[in-house]
């Protein structure tokens, strides 16, 4: 118990009186009526639940597949991802950046941990975490070897920091062996880390 | 502010730690802590800016030795009491309620 | 002040507003412009990251009119202004040992960048 404040990290235990003082705001603020019990349910599940990167994968998918979607996804965002019904909160003003063979990017919020909620859910901790929200603009090849992507030396490496409230998705580059896979198949490739930029989509029968 | 929060370029904090299959949320109390602050920002009382400025005014030893929904509770106690919704005082007492009940 | 209730949940969280202001204001710069960030050290809340103040940068595209964090936060208004993409090159921000084709780009409102004027570029 008396070590939890020496050496503290995001899967310890948390600070002694943490867990106490949630019960404790939550039971005031339900109490005086500011928030509903029922809302904070419906909060939870939306993001547990109904809210995540296999949003972002349909929408890289479509792109890959429907070149006049790929053309709206880069002239204007939002109003493409909204097709699918995907919007609102962290992701009212989208931006996609389309990885090429030349230009590699990567999204990082280096003072908190902002990320396009409506299409990838909330970020893992590492993206929260400080290694990565210290190093990633500092030294973006040694957070992408970290991840296991070594991209040839000439590639144009991007890093954008999410310092307002745009929110920037990537479009990873469609793999090697993919064609003739139909949009749901493709979508199956796409993983988170490939639209945050610190990873590739996966290679068709790749594990 | 030139706060803990502003990591941009730091050295020393080692590898990028990852967990295969993370869990949204790895606690209940996190889950508690993400929908109480969400829905208490609905009340309109602050904006998401006022409420990123709560939480970087956090002492910057304790904001690298916390957790994510740490900085969370922090910001929201903070917002709330300065908002005049809450006092210190009962959510002082609130907490000594509770841990009594839990034998604690 | 009442509590949002569950059944509304969905429809606040999807028709979230978000930061943009709809204000005819004159942007400071355009695409291309040498700027130079400002060397600012607020108390208060800002989104000028320590790592790229009094740096040097380009301006990458103008997104338009926003509420300004700085002032918003303050409870001094949203100050609304142009917030633009500006790119840095790496060796800018981090020295000559840094990869020379690669770029950080920030999201900056005018109120954190100055003009360069030519001769100095």
């Amino acid at each position: 118990m008396s070590d939890d404040h020496q050496h503290h990290h995001d899967h310890d235990a948390p600070l002694p009186d943490t867990v106490l003082r949630v019960k404790a705001l939550e039971s005031l603020l339900v109490e005086k009526g500011l928030v509903d019990p029922a809302t904070l349910d419906v909060l939870i599940d939306t993001y547990e639940n109904k809210v995540g990167p296999r949003n972002g994968a349909r929408v890289v998918a479509r792109a890959w597949v429907d070149d006049a979607y790929r053309r709206r996804l880069l002239d204007d965002a939002t109003k493409a991802i909204a097709e699918f019904g995907f919007m609102g909160r962290q992701s009212e003003h989208m931006v996609v950046l389309e990885n090429t063979p030349k230009q590699h990017n990567m999204v990082v919020c280096t003072l908190c941990s902002c990320y396009p909620w409506a299409v990838l859910g909330l970020p893992p901790v590492w993206y929260k975490s400080a290694p990565y929200r210290a190093r990633a603009v500092m030294d973006p090849r040694g957070v992408l070897r970290e991840f296991g992507v070594e991209l040839d030396p000439d590639v144009e490496i991007r890093v954008w920091d999410s310092t307002a409230e745009i929110r920037y998705l990537v479009l990873p580059r469609r793999p090697d062996g993919s064609e003739g896979m139909d949009e749901a198949a493709l979508a199956e490739l796409v993983t988170r880390d490939s639209m945050i930029g610190v990873g590739l989509a996966r290679s068709p029968g790749a594990a | 502010m030139n706060g803990a929060h502003d990591l941009g370029g730091m050295h020393g904090f080692g590898p990028i730690e990852r967990e295969v299959d993370e869990p949204v949320f790895h606690a209940e109390w996190e889950r508690r802590c993400f929908a109480i602050t969400v829905a208490a920002g609905f009340l309109g009382r602050w904006n998401i800016d006022m409420s990123r400025y709560a939480r970087e005014r956090m002492e910057p030893g304790e904001y690298l030795r916390s957790s994510y929904y740490e900085h969370w509770l922090h910001g929201l106690q903070i917002l709330l009491v300065e908002q005049g919704l809450l006092t210190e005082d009962e959510i002082a007492a609130r907490m000594a309620e509770l841990a009594a009940e839990r034998g604690g | 002040m009442k509590a949002l209730k569950a059944q509304d949940v969905e429809h606040a969280l999807r028709n979230s507003r978000g930061a943009r202001v709809d204000a005819d204001i004159p942007a400071k710069f355009q695409r291309g412009d040498r700027v130079l960030t400002r060397n600012m050290h607020p108390a208060g809340h800002t989104r000028l990251p320590r790592y790229a103040r009094a740096r040097h940068g380009t301006i990458a595209h103008d997104y338009g009119v926003f509420i300004f964090p700085d002032s918003h936060a303050a409870g001094e208004g949203p100050h609304p202004q142009h917030l633009y993409s500006v790119r840095f090159a790496a060796s800018e921000l981090w020295g000559p040992q840094a990869a020379g084709q690669d770029g950080i780009y920030l999201d900056l409102w005018d109120d954190y960048l100055d003009a360069v004027p030519d001769a100095a570029q």
